[in-house]
């Protein structure tokens, strides 16, 4: 009921409206947007896109392996060249080469690896960020950068900051929604709304098991049937309307009417929002089979319905995490992930949605190009690869490079706090303007820090 | 690193402009906003526009808006060299005008510049975009004319009692009724009376009255019993454990120690301290000094140091490798901020990293506070130290049983041995030592009952020879390892470290006259050997071997060597015995005795110990196990305790909120702005905690009665005389009513800071006993009711709302304190990274208990509670803001609590047959039902028992609800009941306070 929350950057109409006096004439505007804090503030300027879908290869994959080709590892390998005397997480040896094939794809030309037979096809789709670097080389505060722009796990994630930003587009569905088949390391804390409004919070799904009803806690009534809820909440309604006869024109009453009705309709709208058996046979064969297969599909029929965050998080703890066996290790990954990304890149474009919806894939941090005992690669946060697609994203191109090796951004550098200020800026919020006080000061999802990367935007 | 958003932190100085340009946007609007209400306020007041303007409430909000960022406190910002904060500056010549001219408005510089239309002279700049609104400019304007009357921000003017006719409640309503007759309003009707008890039930105790109470009042809805019905609430013990709620946000309570590993932590201890003090009415005056400084109070009481733990609920972190330094730090710093806020209701954050911007509190001042605080010896560690124990009578009774049970045991143990030991004695002899000899030179004293006692020095090898006086036939020898019957840390060895003996190697030799004959051991046994250190290594031949007794070198042993054939000794002949002790260390033997017998090795077979022995020993080690299981059921929580002096810490300042950046040393002291005479009282001396205490409740402060008066009435009314409950200072709201703040500020002060007189003060107004009806009119002219035109009307806390269901359908306990309890949540939710910690759903009474015993995991918070707007305690919340979403609405419907509430409701409802629907509604809603509501509500039973015939569907309605169908009932028509109940438990009326 303040106007502190709101009011820097992001004036919410609400407010206006309380602030102007709310007479009785404002007050049918006073009721349809009854839901207190139901942030719906509008953005701060047009913007491409209107949701995210962020891949997350949590462990951090190697850049050397996809989008960043390195030569030179081939040339040198074995040797330890100076730039590998970088702190990273465990001791590292001599430089080991990536044995995946790269070739120019699209019209673009940009090279991608034989991994990704499939994705790079839509490489003219795709902006590759090969210069995206992090904080710190161990997994907890770099899963906490990545997701909610602070190393402190006491910061709202990225996903409730947008969800706080541009409000819901589907009253049905939480505006936030977090799909993982298990628990990634740091859990609830990186889709955590912290002292942003709770109604902000990612809804953790995990979707080892995609039958709806066992998808989202609270969602199901565990005792009665529809028709028997949908009996109870009729007259739930039509008793609370009898209420607001009697008390006079409360919005906070309305508010939650509304409220009611819509929990009750999510217990449907979300059980059909998460049913991939409405989808045909065509395009599970698309995405083809396995939990990321499902994670994609989930995630473009979540966006559809509105949600403006979806994040797909590739498995349980942090499978992308190769300390040994690494090469074996990324084909098999890289299995898993081709014909889902592929799939869900073309089904938005083909759906007209994909120049709405920013694609968002990469890691917590990237990979050594030295090797860890031998097969194994060690964390490297110091240069990695991450990549945007659709929303307004310039495809077809790379920005920034690492070293000759790929141990280090050295050009056109992209931070953490960078990629964020562009996902913001893609979606019509700046980002220094996106701002909530708490504790006695303003706080953002790019600290203090944070750069729009032009060059990624489509002019 | 502390991190910053502030604007005024830092960064490339481009990006520094633009957000100093959406700062000024931030600040505009605001200030329009005040200026906006300012304007609705003018409108009421025509009749008194001759009034002077108020420097406090109307001017410096503008000058703190638009000018105090360049032209304030903060020297790091501070543009041209001008200040406009202070007086004397703003009032004295500065590049070539003076600003401010008292009577001149054409001749100040200030007007000048603000009117100017050149975009380089025009203040504020064109960049800021902060145009002064002609309203504005127009208090500017008269306020200069009339004589530019300086004066401060206006919380932080002396607090003084408003003249009223009266001094009772209904001072309350005259200053509430001259606000509201201002805008053309008066107080409204009072409520019903089944509205008033179930609104002073939830906001006394927080928890609604059974319909008979509220009936009994009904029937008699007077003043008397009206006051009646209140000093009953106040003495209920659930009041505190309601009020203790509010407390506990601002503490930033919690069971857990936050950051990543997010183990647990026993704080459960101080809630219940929380909730004692607040049943027993302790002054806030008395809270706050034990709260903050119980342990520096002279002889201090284990509960005074108890209180303390307040400000041990800041958070520790225990991931590998962080800095215990940092994280200290960190905490002191939250006390700093958490204190000004519960108190003085000031923001300070900011001047961690520096000067604040709108608030005369600089970034010294903010070093100084930490200064006080940073005298405590917790440091961030791994057991929370210095913990207190917490023993309630029942501990301390069952500890000293325990204790007195070794004792005993004990006792009867010795004795028993000792008969054990006699009956052994008898077998063997003692003979005489009649020489001894350490070949290091230590002493060896022959003692009157056989032993030998050795001391002096003490080589780390030695060998002992002795001669026993021995005639006739010796078949074995016995050696007792001896301690003092004493016990303690002494043992059989003469290293006190490790008082441990390896006896290498033992050899025995007859000598009669110059005959000697070397004796051959045939077998030994001891009475227990370490490891690797048996007793046969003694004569193996072999001096790196032998036998020892760790871990139990400080018991008593003994070895029996059997000889490998008896020998007789002649009467000339002496029995020698060389103790080869080659280990190292002083692992030698400090007290010892030897003896023989001639019997036969089947006679001297160890003895058992007796039956009463072995007994004995079993309860003892019982009781033992006993004494531990007590002590880990007793509760050690992490208290304050003041280091040591000459532990002093020195304080610095940190650069920029880096704790490895430190600047200038900073003297513990109390804010300059604010410190009144308290440089005089404190005579040179740096404060402490106790005097910091002293300071924010004394008169000086003109803050904390204000906002303590601000905070109950916002719990009560659903929201603030001051909106911005957390912040008092020049960018903080401006009181909708500062007369009535003021008087209530002096009230609760003067009535000795009792938290229930100053209740039943508000209760007994006729504002409070107002009806909560909504009319167009109200919304227009009291949109937010700040001016309180009406009863307040609002969603209920997440706790209320959960244990007004378990209260209405009968499940609630009424079990107080304690650890606290894990009630249902959703499975899955809770993964600690590191540790096994485990959410298990309570059976049987804590699945019911009140919301504020539910454990709350600062990583984790209990889902239904968040969702209503609970906090995860990692910081001081001073409010919560309200939400309404529809994740609340499926809690309320799908919560297994809601679930449980409605079968155990439906039960209750059954027992009255035909009066069902009646007997629910009155139960939940308090009020007599209405017609339609019954009507639908039987037809919804029908519909639903109709509809569920079947079975399957109605037996899963009433197992979900854990609830048996009464007898001579179908599960379908149960259900059916359930299915109303739950519809009842559902309804906005039951989720409101009105």
């Amino acid at each position: 009921m303040s106007s502190r929350e709101n009011i820097r950057g992001l004036l919410c109409r609400r407010e206006m409206l309380r602030a102007l006096g709310g007479g009785a004439g404002t007050l049918g505007m006073l009721s349809a947007l009854a839901p207190e804090l139901r942030a719906g503030t509008s953005s701060h300027f047009p913007g491409r896109a209107k949701r995210v879908i962020h891949l997350f290869m949590n462990g951090g994959p190697f850049q050397g392996d996809f989008f960043d080709p390195k030569p030179a590892l081939r040339t040198f390998a074995g040797q330890r060249p100076p730039e590998a005397d970088l702190r990273t997480e465990r001791r590292t040896g001599g430089l080991l080469p990536s044995p995946f094939r790269f070739r120019p794809c699209g019209e673009s030309g940009v090279p991608v690896s034989e991994l990704l037979p499939l994705t790079s096809a839509c490489i003219d789709d795709i902006c590759v960020l090969r210069s995206t670097w992090t904080d710190n080389p161990n997994h907890g505060p770099a899963l906490l950068l990545m997701n909610n722009g602070t190393i402190l796990p006491t910061r709202p994630s990225m996903g409730s900051w947008l969800s706080y930003g541009l409000g819901s587009e589907n009253e049905n569905l939480p505006g936030y929604v977090v799909l993982c088949p298990g628990k990634p390391v740091r859990f609830s804390i990186l889709w955590t709304s912290a002292f942003l409004p709770g109604s902000h919070q990612g809804t953790y799904i995990n979707h080892a098991d995609p039958v709806p009803d066992k998808l989202i806690p609270f969602l199901k009534n565990a005792a009665a049937d529809r028709r028997t809820q949908e009996e109870q909440v009729r007259l739930i309604s039509r008793l609370n309307e009898y209420q607001l006869e009697r008390t006079g024109p409360d919005n906070q009453l309305e508010g939650r009417l509304r409220a009611m009705e819509t929990a009750f309709r999510m217990q449907f709208t979300a059980t059909e929002a998460f049913d991939l058996n409405q989808e045909t046979k065509e395009t599970r064969a698309l995405y083809g089979e396995g939990h990321f297969a499902n994670g994609c599909l989930l995630a473009r029929r979540l966006s559809e319905r509105g949600v403006r965050f979806v994040q797909v998080y590739y498995g349980d703890g942090q499978p992308w995490d190769t300390h040994s066996d690494h090469n074996s290790a990324a084909v098999a990954l890289s299995r898993n992930i081709d014909r889902p990304i592929a799939a869900l890149l073309q089904d938005l474009k083909q759906r007209g949605l994909l120049d709405e919806t920013l694609i968002l894939w990469g890691g917590e941090f990237g990979r050594t190009p030295t090797s860890e005992n031998g097969s194994g690669r060690d964390h490297n946060h110091y240069g990695f690869t991450t990549w945007m697609a659709g929303g307004g994203v310039r495809g077809g191109q790379t920005y920034g490079e690492t070293d000759e090796f790929g141990f280090r951004a050295v050009q056109d550098r992209v931070h953490v706090h960078d990629l964020h200020a562009t996902m913001l800026h893609l979606l019509g919020l700046n980002h220094e303007q996106l701002t909530y006080r708490y504790a006695g000061r303003d706080f953002r999802l790019t600290d203090v820090a944070g750069r729009v990367i032009r060059e990624v935007v489509q002019g | 690193m502390v991190s910053c958003a502030c604007p005024e932190f830092g960064g490339v100085r481009d990006a520094e402009r633009n957000r100093w340009v959406s700062k000024m946007r931030g600040a505009i609007l605001r200030c329009l906003l005040s200026v906006l209400s300012l304007l609705v306020c003018a409108v009421g007041m025509e009749l008194r526009a001759e009034e002077r303007v108020r420097f406090g409430r109307e001017v410096l909000p503008i000058l703190s808006a638009r000018c105090f960022a360049c032209h304030g406190p903060d020297e790091a910002q501070r543009q041209a060299g001008l200040r406009l904060d202070l007086e004397q500056d703003a009032k004295s010549p500065h590049a070539g005008g003076i600003p401010i001219l008292a009577g001149d408005v054409a001749g100040s510089t200030l007007w000048q510049r603000i009117n100017s239309s050149d975009p380089e002279l025009v203040m504020p700049p064109p960049e800021a975009h902060g145009e002064l609104k002609p309203e504005q400019r127009d208090v500017l304007r008269r306020w200069i004319e009339e004589g530019a009357v300086w004066g401060r921000h206006w919380s932080f003017e002396p607090l003084e009692r408003p003249q009223v006719e009266t001094d009772s409640a209904k001072a309350i309503d005259q200053l509430i009724q001259e606000a509201l007759r201002q805008r053309g309003l008066s107080l409204r009707p009072q409520a019903g009376p089944y509205e008033l008890v179930r609104r002073v039930y939830l906001d006394t105790i927080g928890l609604p009255p059974t319909p008979e109470r509220a009936d009994a009042f009904a029937r008699q809805p007077d003043e008397a019993a009206w006051e009646q019905l209140i000093d009953e609430l106040l003495a209920r013990p659930e009041f505190g454990e309601h009020w203790a709620r509010m407390w506990m946000d601002l503490a930033r309570y919690a069971d857990t120690k936050g950051y990543e590993k997010d183990l647990g932590r026993t704080m459960w201890p101080w809630r219940d301290w929380l909730i004692r003090a607040i049943n027993a009415d302790m002054p806030l005056e008395q809270m706050t000094r034990e709260m903050l400084a119980g342990d520096l109070l002279p002889g201090a009481t284990e509960d005074q140091k108890l209180a303390t733990a307040f400000h041990r609920n800041t958070m520790s972190n225990d991931e590998g490798g962080t800095d215990d330094e940092e994280f200290r730090g960190i905490a002191v710093k939250d006390r700093v901020d958490t204190t000004l806020q519960v108190w003085m209701g000031l923001t300070v954050g900011c001047a961690k990293c520096h000067t604040h911007k709108y608030d005369p509190l600089t970034h010294a001042d903010y070093y100084g506070l930490y200064a006080i605080f940073n005298q405590t010896q917790d440091a961030d560690r791994y057991d929370d130290s210095p913990l207190l124990e917490v023993l309630n009578p029942e501990l301390s009774e069952q500890r000293e049983r325990c204790r007195q049970r070794i004792r005993d045991v004990q006792v009867r143990l010795a004795r028993a041995e000792q008969a054990d030991a006699a009956r052994e004695d008898a077998l063997w002899s003692v003979p005489e030592v009649t020489d001894s000899v350490s070949q290091q030179g230590a002493t060896l004293t022959r003692q009157s009952d056989g032993t030998v006692l050795v001391s002096g020095t003490s080589p780390a090898e030695d060998v002992y020879t002795l001669n026993l006086r021995v005639t006739g036939r010796v078949t074995a020898l016995r050696l007792q390892a001896l301690v003092p019957e004493s016990g303690g840390d002494v043992g059989v060895g003469r290293n006190p470290r490790d008082p441990n003996f390896v006896l290498s190697e033992l050899e025995l030799e007859v000598v009669e006259g110059e005959r000697v004959r070397r004796l051959t051991i045939g077998s030994a046994r001891a009475d227990y050997a370490q490891d690797n250190w048996p007793v046969a290594a003694a004569f193996d031949g072999q001096l790196k071997t032998g036998w020892a007794v760790s871990p139990k070198q400080r018991e008593p042993h003994s070895a029996v060597f059997v000889l490998s054939e008896p020998v007789d000794v002649s009467e000339a002949g002496v029995l020698r015995i060389v103790m080869r002790q080659h280990y190292g260390d002083s692992l030698t033997f400090r007290h010892f005795r030897w003896s023989i017998t001639g019997r036969d090795a089947s006679e001297t077979q160890p003895l058992e110990p007796s039956a009463e022995t072995r007994e004995l020993r079993e309860s003892l080690a019982e009781a033992r196990r006993e004494l531990e299981a007590v002590n880990a059921r007793i509760p050690r929580t992490p208290v304050m305790v003041a280091v040591g002096e000459g532990q002093r810490r020195e304080t610095r300042i940190h650069r920029r909120g880096n704790f490895l950046d430190p600047g200038d040393v900073v003297p513990a002291a109390l804010p300059s702005a604010f410190s009144g005479g308290w440089i005089e009282k404190l005579s040179g001396r740096e404060p402490d905690r106790l005097d910091l205490a002293n300071w924010l409740m004394s008169p000086d402060n003109t803050l904390t009665g204000r906002v303590w008066a601000n905070r109950i009435w916002a719990r009560i009314h659903g929201q603030g005389i001051v909106e911005t409950e957390e912040d008092f200072g020049a960018l903080g709201a401006l009181p909708a009513n500062a007369p009535l703040l003021d008087w209530l500020a002096c009230e609760y002060r003067d009535n000795g800071w009792s938290l229930k007189r100053f209740l039943k003060t508000i209760f007994l107004s006729d504002a409070y006993r107002q009806g909560s009806e909504l009319t167009p009119e109200l919304l227009s002219a009291d949109a937010g009711n700040v001016l309180t035109s009406r009863g307040a009307r609002y969603r209920l806390s997440g706790e209320t709302i959960r244990d007004q269901m378990l209260a209405v359908s009968g499940l609630l306990s009424e079990k107080r304190g304690g650890p606290s309890v894990m009630p249902p949540q959703p499975d899955g939710l809770w993964r600690s990274t590191y540790n096994g910690q485990k959410w298990t759903n309570a059976e049987g009474e804590d699945r019911y208990r009140r919301a504020v015993y539910t454990y709350l995991k600062r990583t984790t918070p209990y889902p239904s509670l968040t969702t209503f707007d609970g906090g995860s305690g990692e910081v001081c919340q001073i409010r919560r803001i309200r939400t309404n979403t529809p994740l609340q609405a499926l809690v309320t419907l799908n919560d297994p609590v809601s679930l449980e509430a409605a079968g155990a409701l439906a039960r209750r409802m059954t027992e009255s047959p035909g009066q069902a629907v009646e007997r629910g509604l009155r139960l939940a809603l308090i009020r007599p039902a209405r017609d339609e509501e019954v009507e639908r509500l039987q037809a919804l039973q029908q519909t639903i028992q109709q509809s569920l015939t079947e079975g399957p569907a109605a037996r899963q309605i009433v197992r979900t609800a854990r609830v048996e169908v009464p007898s001579g009932m179908s599960e379908a028509e149960f259900a059916g009941w359930i299915v109303v109940a739950g519809t009842i438990l559902n309804l906005d009326e039951m989720l409101t306070r009105h």
